[in-house]
């Protein structure tokens, strides 16, 4: 029994292409959960969808000139939170419509865009992630972008969770909230691109929102959030590799997210009332 | 579990804080009450950049140490005011110092508690890092506060909290919550607070534990407090009365002036 269980879990772990999927769902899994507290708790989730959707015609516009697809999809990130904050810096729009009007306009840019290329087919995996194509430069870019966010949080920890609770009292103390919302925003963008590879642009939010959603109905502080976050992220993003893995049927990107959602719903059921 | 997450949490705190400068939030201030604190001439302000005045032509001085009552009937520019103080709001014209300096923000002196403080819902924080918050002025970017313990722990206890430390913030009542924000701002080691109602919608015993504070002998704030209720007038040693858009002082400050010159 316990063999068959070992062999299970062992017998994808051989194929190298399965190892390195693993690895990407955790560095990627970790970044997202980490990050998505803020997200949550800043009831950021519309901007994030839109960051994460922007990155369609980063991606399609970088190949068509022949750029490397993860500049292309960190520029227009970028391009669209800076966009957003503009249009919303007039009255008369809200911030909600303007994140709005900037994440169709992208998205439709990037649909655009996929015509020119003339290869629906090829963008299949932008769309909907393909983890088994995760090659050692796309593991690269996962690692850094990695280390480039939680570093980040944990430096700007005291400032970003002022900032989120109460910011008023960060602007009294000239903590700059304003600023760190562009940091957030910034670090949001590096992590849409490190895990667009895994869930495709139109899921990546799910990385972002579903495991810090569980995170915030367990956690009573925010690294406590983002701890339960993770593990929700790593137990989810794990198991949908191996649901893909056994249950052709099921797109890797689909399983992971399916799979994150889990947790959740078991949190939200048996989680104390706060 | 959370042990195991909270030592590799330091751990990797230490790796990034050593590499990292530590940056305070805002440049330094002058020591010292320079006997006033605050004094306002020919001062103007509104409450939005494209709005109309809240008040216009304010001249008037608050001595340090001296407990101000700011009155007036709703929309008479009592919270435009204090806003001014606490560098929120830009003035239109005229000349106010507090402390000695232009407001600004940025600065630990002075402490700000708004009417309906605008808190992140269900954010998940407890209350001693709450009040741990106030001791950020004197840290800045890229540092963890380890010290200021001591502060807090006096600071809860003289509010009556202690018992409440580990409670999640978004559990506590209103007088409760009022109280942890005032001990912030005395961890953050202000010497001027400017408050805008802070009695409304408290019960009796949040209000007394809050009265004793600032008023008990001994307690060397400087107190600006926006009320409603007439009952209260005589605690204190001022009365800026706002109506129709002018402020005039009632009756002057006694006993407490230059305790700190």
């Amino acid at each position: 029994m316990t063999t068959a269980m070992l062999d299970f879990l062992l017998q994808p772990l051989s194929e190298p292409f399965f190892a390195r999927a693993l690895l990407a769902v955790v560095l990627s899994g970790t970044t997202c959960a980490c990050l998505g507290a803020y997200v949550v708790l800043r009831r950021m989730a519309f901007v994030s969808t839109a960051l994460t959707h922007s990155i369609l015609p980063g991606v399609v516009g970088a190949l068509l000139l022949g750029l490397s697809p993860y500049l292309g999809a960190l520029v227009a990130a970028l391009l669209t939170a800076a966009g957003a904050a503009w249009l919303a810096s007039r009255k008369g729009t809200s911030e909600d419509s303007a994140v709005g009007v900037m994440l169709s306009v992208m998205f439709a840019a990037g649909i655009a865009l996929m015509q020119q290329a003339n290869s629906w087919r090829d963008f299949a995996g932008l769309l909907f992630g393909s983890v088994i194509s995760v090659g050692n430069a796309d593991l690269m870019v996962i690692g850094t972008t990695g280390v480039i966010v939680l570093f980040g949080l944990r430096a700007l920890h005291k400032e970003l969770e002022l900032a989120a609770f109460d910011e008023e009292y960060a602007a009294l103390l000239g903590a700059r909230p304003a600023l760190m919302r562009v940091v957030l925003l910034v670090l949001v963008a590096l992590g849409s691109v490190a895990c667009v590879r895994l869930v495709g642009a139109l899921l990546t939010t799910a990385l972002f929102v579903i495991p810090a959603a569980t995170g915030v109905l367990l956690g009573r502080t925010v690294p406590q959030v983002m701890a339960w976050g993770t593990g929700c992220a790593l137990l989810g993003g794990v198991s949908g590799l191996y649901l893909s893995y056994y249950a052709t049927a099921v797109p890797s990107g689909a399983g992971i997210v399916l799979c994150c959602a889990l947790p959740y719903l078991v949190a939200r059921i048996f989680a104390p009332r706060r | 579990m959370s042990r195991v997450i909270a030592t590799l949490s330091r751990h990797l705190g230490d790796v990034v804080f050593s590499v990292l400068p530590s940056i305070p939030y805002a440049q330094k201030e002058k020591n010292g009450c320079p006997g006033i604190a605050v004094s306002a001439k020919q001062l103007t302000a509104a409450a939005r950049l494209d709005g109309p005045v809240a008040f216009h032509d304010a001249t008037f001085e608050i001595p340090c140490g001296c407990r101000t009552a700011l009155i007036g009937p709703n929309g008479s520019g009592k919270s435009t005011l204090l806003r001014v103080l606490a560098g929120l709001t830009p003035i239109r014209s005229g000349e106010v110092l507090v402390a000695g300096e232009s407001p600004r923000l940025g600065r630990s002196r002075i402490a700000y508690l708004a009417q309906r403080p605008h808190l992140t819902e269900l954010f998940p924080l407890q209350l001693r890092r709450l009040v741990q918050m106030g001791t950020y002025a004197h840290h800045g970017w890229f540092e963890e506060c380890q010290h200021g313990d001591e502060a807090i722990e006096r600071a809860l206890t003289r509010l009556g909290l202690s018992g409440l430390a580990d409670r999640p913030v978004h559990t506590l009542s209103g007088g409760q919550l009022q109280r942890a924000l005032i001990a912030r701002a005395v961890v953050q080691g202000a010497e001027i607070l400017l408050l805008d109602e802070p009695y409304a919608a408290l019960d009796q015993p949040s209000r007394e534990i809050i009265d004793r504070f600032l008023f008990e002998e001994g307690s060397a704030f400087t107190v600006v407090m926006a009320t409603h209720d007439p009952a209260d007038l005589g605690r204190f040693d001022r009365i800026l009365e706002m109506r129709d858009g002018t402020v005039s002082t009632r009756h002057a400050c006694s006993g407490h002036d230059h305790r700190h010159a």
